[in-house]
């Protein structure tokens, strides 16, 4: 419809500028010829007889569609009204209401459902909420399917991050200036310091078939020391710029390989303590991609000083492409496997993956 | 379409002259951002919770340290009805707007879920857009300040005007939507598009190192994130009065996608 309105706007024109009265055209054809003697065009157009005129203009653009500049292809249509049979239309719009209706009931239906428990209680009367809550359970709405379909969303997104993850790409690096104050997000409390003189830390999963015990002076001496400033992203939301140091969790893959077939490692910590001071092991499942990335660290350093408690003294993971949750402190065992170990916030409704 | 009609008119069948207002994908569109940004924005503040990004010190009194909650903190103390026996202060506004406090394991799982529904809807509409034209309605012209000041002006007095019983004609427009209109429909997947991205800079700034430094960094990025959160949240006020003042017509085509306003009788709107 709008390809045909610049058209007929310029017929328009051309109509004005022809002569309106066939009286007049002789005086006026001499006029133009003198005036302008190279046109051609309007002395043919005017020697038509004035009624098929504006056909041929017609036709004329019909051989030539009209060259439409962007404003014009982009220009707003005027809105062309359309008469429809008023039963059709009371149909479709019975219909289309009716579907609006179905919808904006189904997503109310589907946010009560989502609702966690303590939300819940926040919303609607209690009468009302056991009405829910019966209906629920008739349908099969029930928790446990509420679980599995929201991990269905995150394993998604944990398969998306691991497409758009790439070995090659490096975590933007900062200047000692930029450095931020970091916080110290222990689960639980601070374990006390004592592990600190027995600590060493087992690496089995070995291609050797052996398990390894290597004391923190092992580490110091054995591996060269790698310093980076990066941002350690925590899934609450908060971010800090830290100067780490320590060695590369790749030369220890090389240093002691895995078995044929692994790829994953399970890091553990045996010292973490639940808010109530009892031994609480902390565990994380780490790819191993992710591991011998050259920025993934087993850092022994903050800020040029070995590592506080508060920190994981004497030696943390710090894999700054993984959520913080991954970066475990006070590192007692890494076992290589085959299968994907379990890791402790998955188990508590988060992503395994992490991957930032 | 001319036959059709000319089919009914001979036999005498009853028709409605009516125009097209929206394409069908337009108008499904919009109707499923209703549930997918309340979702958004429901998870998203008790993310927020976890590590609120406008702090300022501890409040000696009340322990908050996050100018969100203390919102919910000044509206418990002052506003009658709020309080209740197991109304907690400090976390009001999260029980209240969000998914509560503690939340954030399943606010995170719900965010993604309709996040990725979102950044599909958004396709939609854009889709729906292109098929049906209606983007040539949205697009920002030349003419736009002008009558954005003539619609600003109309809108201000409307009120005053109908006090004082005097005429206050609305500004007429020739397009489908006055300037004001169409800087809002305009800027809406505009701010959509920010939404998805300071969302993705946040959710993957290392892949998406480029899109993090876009918002300069992290913090900017969730920053952005939580401000267009409130543009959007402000943006239904306005929408849902302006609809509601003007009249079923105009709600009833976003659902059908017809109008009887033909533009024979009615000006602007």
């Amino acid at each position: 419809m709008e390809t045909d309105r610049p058209g007929s706007g310029r017929e328009e024109k051309e109509e004005a500028g022809t002569p309106s009265t066939p009286a007049v055209t002789e005086g006026v054809k001499t006029a133009a010829s003198e005036a302008a003697p190279d046109e051609s065009a309007p002395p043919e157009r005017e020697s038509a007889p004035p009624g098929p005129a504006p056909a041929a203009a017609a036709a004329a653009s019909e051989s030539a569609p009209p060259r439409l500049t962007l404003r014009e292809r982009l220009r707003e249509p005027e809105e062309s009204p359309i008469d429809v049979p008023l039963r059709k239309l009371r149909a479709r719009t019975r219909r289309d209401f009716l579907l609006f209706s179905a919808g904006a009931l189904g997503a109310a239906a589907g946010f009560w459902w989502l609702l966690p428990d303590r939300a819940r209680r926040e919303h609607l009367t209690p009468a009302l909420r056991d009405w829910l809550d019966s209906w629920e359970a008739r349908v099969g709405a029930t928790r446990e399917r509420r679980e599995k379909f929201l991990n269905h969303s995150l394993t998604f997104d944990d398969d998306v991050a691991e497409a758009l993850y790439s070995p090659t790409r490096s975590v933007r690096t900062y200047s000692r200036s930029q450095v931020t104050p970091l916080r110290n997000n222990y689960n639980g409390v601070i374990p006390k310091p004592d592990y600190i003189p027995s600590w060493s830390l087992t690496v089995s999963g070995l291609a050797s078939g052996r398990s390894e015990r290597l004391t923190i002076a092992d580490l110091l001496s054995e591996f060269s020391r790698h310093d980076q400033v990066t941002r350690l992203c925590c899934v609450e939301g908060w971010s800090a710029v830290a100067w780490w140091g320590g060695l590369r969790f790749s030369d220890l893959l090389s240093a002691y390989p895995p078995a044929a077939g692994a790829r994953w490692a399970k890091l553990e910590s045996a010292v973490g303590l639940d808010a109530g001071g009892n031994p609480d092991p902390y565990y994380v499942s780490i790819d191993l991609p992710t591991a011998r990335h050259p920025q993934t660290l087993l850092a022994t350093h903050l800020s040029g000083r070995p590592l506080t408690v508060a920190h994981g003294a004497p030696l943390r993971l710090l894999a700054p492409m993984k959520l913080g949750l991954k970066n475990i402190k006070a590192i007692t065992s890494i076992v290589y496997s085959t299968e994907e170990p379990a890791d402790y916030w998955n188990e508590r409704g988060y992503s395994k993956y992490d991957g930032l | 379409m001319s036959a059709e009609t000319a089919v009914a008119a001979t036999r005498g069948i009853e028709v409605r002259r009516v125009v097209r207002k929206h394409h069908a994908l337009v108008r499904l569109s919009h109707w499923l951002n209703v549930p997918l940004l309340f979702g958004l924005i429901v998870s998203g503040l008790s993310i927020y919770w976890a590590s609120p990004v406008f702090e300022h010190a501890p409040d000696a009194a009340t322990g908050s340290s996050d100018y969100l909650a203390d919102i919910g903190i000044w509206a418990v103390r002052h506003i009658p009805g709020l309080a209740g026996p197991k109304t907690n202060p400090s976390t009001w506004i999260y029980d209240r707007f969000g998914l509560g406090a503690f939340q954030l394991a399943l606010a995170l799982r719900l965010h993604w879920l309709f996040a990725y529904l979102f950044m599909a809807n958004g396709a939609l509409y854009l889709l729906g857009l292109l098929l049906g034209g209606g983007y040539k309605a949205l697009l920002p012209r030349a003419s736009d300040p002008a009558d954005a000041f003539s619609m600003a002006r109309y809108y201000a007095g409307v009120v005053p005007a109908k006090l004082l019983r005097r005429s206050w004609p609305h500004p007429s427009f020739r397009s489908k939507y006055n300037a004001l209109q169409r800087a809002a429909y305009f800027s809406m997947p505009v701010l959509g598009a920010l939404a998805v991205a300071s969302g993705w800079a946040m959710h993957k700034p290392v892949q998406f190192h480029w899109l993090e430094r876009l918002f300069i960094n992290y913090n900017g990025a969730r920053v952005v994130h939580f401000g267009v959160m409130i543009v959007l949240a402000l943006f239904v006020i306005p929408h849902v009065i302006l609809v509601a003042a003007d009249g079923w017509d105009t709600f009833r085509s976003m659902v059908t996608g017809w109008s009887l306003r033909t533009g024979e009788s009615v000006d602007g709107d």
